[in-house]
């Protein structure tokens, strides 16, 4: 095996970086996200206060008035935080963890049996076809414009990630360990739990990131029409009074929840389909 | 032969799995008749399946439905198409120097989790209401796929492809376009089926929301919504608008499904590389 000489180089280089200390590769990955964070941002803010645009406030501005919007109201203290910000995250969180088990349930029931899936799978295929969006109104009609219409809205939107992911990863399973439980006599509940779902699981959880992403967009696009309250209703309020200001707050909340969203899940997948990650590596 | 393709072996239709597919739309279809025609639900909710159906399929002669579904689709494929020219050379880059990559995550970290639809009132204040205004909400949420399917695919380049063609006396570009390219183009072929059903979902959200000046097939469902005193016949009318939508999301998923597997299938690790 002759190696080409970049090969060695690049290896070389990989050593060299090992044997850096620990803080310095820390300090550089530290700096590679604040600096051009810093830089935009900075350039932004001075663009802004030469050539002032109502369209694009100053972004210190932005954070400010989203503190102020979220924590500082003199009239009620934390009122706009609970009332609005949490109003999103709960119907979310709801939605989502209904449209998830629902998507699990049935999703593991489709594929187990092969030609249940089959039967269905056309079904399916339509059903999820319809953007989700443009079945609000159906569900407005439907249920009314409350709450529990939101949360039953964003539940179906997001069970066809999961469902289609965990019938994917429950019917792809390799025959050999389904015998090998039957071979053991393990009881058909315990090779549910003990066998099947664990192998579905890295693709579970595939669905459900791309399915807590739609959560959220559906919480919003919920909270667009007919709404009381919630960072969508308060996106529209603000339209109406040509807020861009407070229009440019929530939007910098949304991404912040987003974020947030996105590493919680990220954290438990790591945490959940750690021996997944090992038993691949050994392999 | 199957343990090395699963996958097309499994594309491949036979008679059973067809006839197994039929007989399930044709049960659900029967006892969706039965149901509605029994009354046990009311015919305001769940109106007879029939007249559900013949009413979906008279909106196919319907000429403003048809100039909505137009309006729908142009702003659908000009979504993607700008989508794509921002977003595989953006890919490109990012994949080949990983400095700038490392340097514009911090920013694409923040920006990508932000709904696209949350971006509809600013937009709509800015632009007014109108194909851009469209265009600039669904081209942000078509360039995150592509984009980072393009960059998966460049780094996936076998490194010794780039070393041969270095030492054919290939230039940096040529290199670009005859080996990274080609290599990477079934990741942004997958990246473009993930857009692309994203994309269809914002634009009818966005018609959706913002009725009244924009025209499509999500303003024509609005539209059906308020348009009827009698509430069992808008209940109908959006039914049978909504079961259309989801035909020509089913139609546009196929199309591109089959060009994935007309012009990519000699890559086998496309599918994988969501």
């Amino acid at each position: 095996m002759t190696a080409p000489s970049t090969r060695a180089l690049a290896s070389r280089a990989l050593r060299a970086s090992a044997q850096q200390p620990r803080w310095r590769r820390a300090l550089v990955s530290t700096a590679y996200f604040v600096v051009p964070l810093v830089v935009v941002i900075g350039l932004w803010q001075l663009g802004t206060m030469l050539n002032k645009n109502p369209f694009f406030p100053q972004p210190f501005a932005i954070i400010a008035n989203l503190w102020k919007l979220l924590f500082g109201s003199e009239k009620a203290v934390q009122d706009v935080f609970v009332g609005e910000f949490l109003m999103t995250v709960g119907r979310m969180a709801l939605g989502f963890a209904i449209g998830a088990a629902w998507g699990v349930v049935i999703g593991t029931l489709i594929g187990l049996n092969r030609n249940a899936r089959e039967v269905v799978s056309p079904i399916v295929e339509f059903l999820r076809s319809i953007p989700a969006t443009a079945t609000l109104p159906l569900f407005i009609i439907l249920l009314g414009g409350g709450d529990d219409m939101r949360v039953v809205f964003i539940a179906y939107g997001v069970s066809w990630f999961v469902l289609i992911n965990t019938a994917a990863g429950v019917g792809s399973i390799h025959k050999t360990m389904l015998d090998v439980g039957k071979a053991f006599r393990v009881s058909p509940a315990r090779r549910l739990f003990a066998i099947i779902l664990p192998a579905a699981l890295p693709k579970i959880f595939a669905g459900l990131r791309i399915a807590s992403t739609a959560a959220l967009l559906l919480a919003i696009v919920s909270e667009f029409m007919l709404a009381l309250n919630g960072i969508g209703f308060s996106l529209v309020v603000a339209q109406s009074k040509f807020n861009l200001l407070t229009m440019w707050s929530w939007m910098l909340a949304l991404a912040i929840l987003g974020l947030i969203v996105n590493s919680l899940l990220e954290f438990i997948e790591r945490r959940v389909l750690a021996w997944h990650r090992l038993s691949r590596q050994k392999v | 032969m199957t343990a090395t393709s699963p996958r097309r072996s499994s594309r491949r239709f036979n008679a059973g799995t067809l006839w197994r597919g039929l007989a399930g739309v044709a049960g659900l279809v029967a006892l969706l008749e039965i149901v509605s025609r029994s009354g046990i639900i009311g015919t305001t909710y769940l109106p007879p399946f029939d007249a559900v159906l013949w009413r979906a399929l008279q909106l196919w002669v319907d000429p403003e439905f048809l100039a909505n579904v137009g309006q729908t689709m142009l702003t659908y494929l000009l979504g993607m198409l700008i989508a794509a020219v921002i977003a595989i050379p953006l890919g490109i880059v990012f994949g080949l120097v990983n400095p700038v990559y490392r340097a514009a995550r911090a920013l694409i970290e923040l920006i990508r989790p932000i709904p696209p639809v949350a971006l509809i009132p600013l937009v709509l204040l800015a632009l007014g209401n109108g194909l851009n205004m469209k265009l600039v909400i669904v081209v942000f949420a078509a360039v995150w796929p592509i984009m980072f399917n393009t960059l998966y695919g460049v780094h996936d380049v076998d490194p010794y492809q780039k070393e041969m063609g270095r030492s054919f006396g290939l230039g940096r570009f040529a290199i670009i376009r005859r080996i990274v390219i080609p290599a990477a183009s079934p990741f942004i072929m997958t990246g473009v089926r993930i857009a692309s059903s994203i994309a269809l979902i914002v634009v009818i959200t966005v018609e959706l929301i913002s009725p009244g000046g924009a025209k499509g097939i999500g303003a024509y469902i609005a539209a059906q919504q308020l348009s009827y005193q009698d509430s069992a016949i808008t209940y109908l009318a959006v039914l049978a608008a909504t079961i259309t939508s989801g035909v020509l999301g089913l139609v546009v998923n196929l199309v591109i499904g089959w060009a994935e597997r007309r012009w990519f299938a000699w890559d086998t690790t496309a599918k994988d590389g969501v």
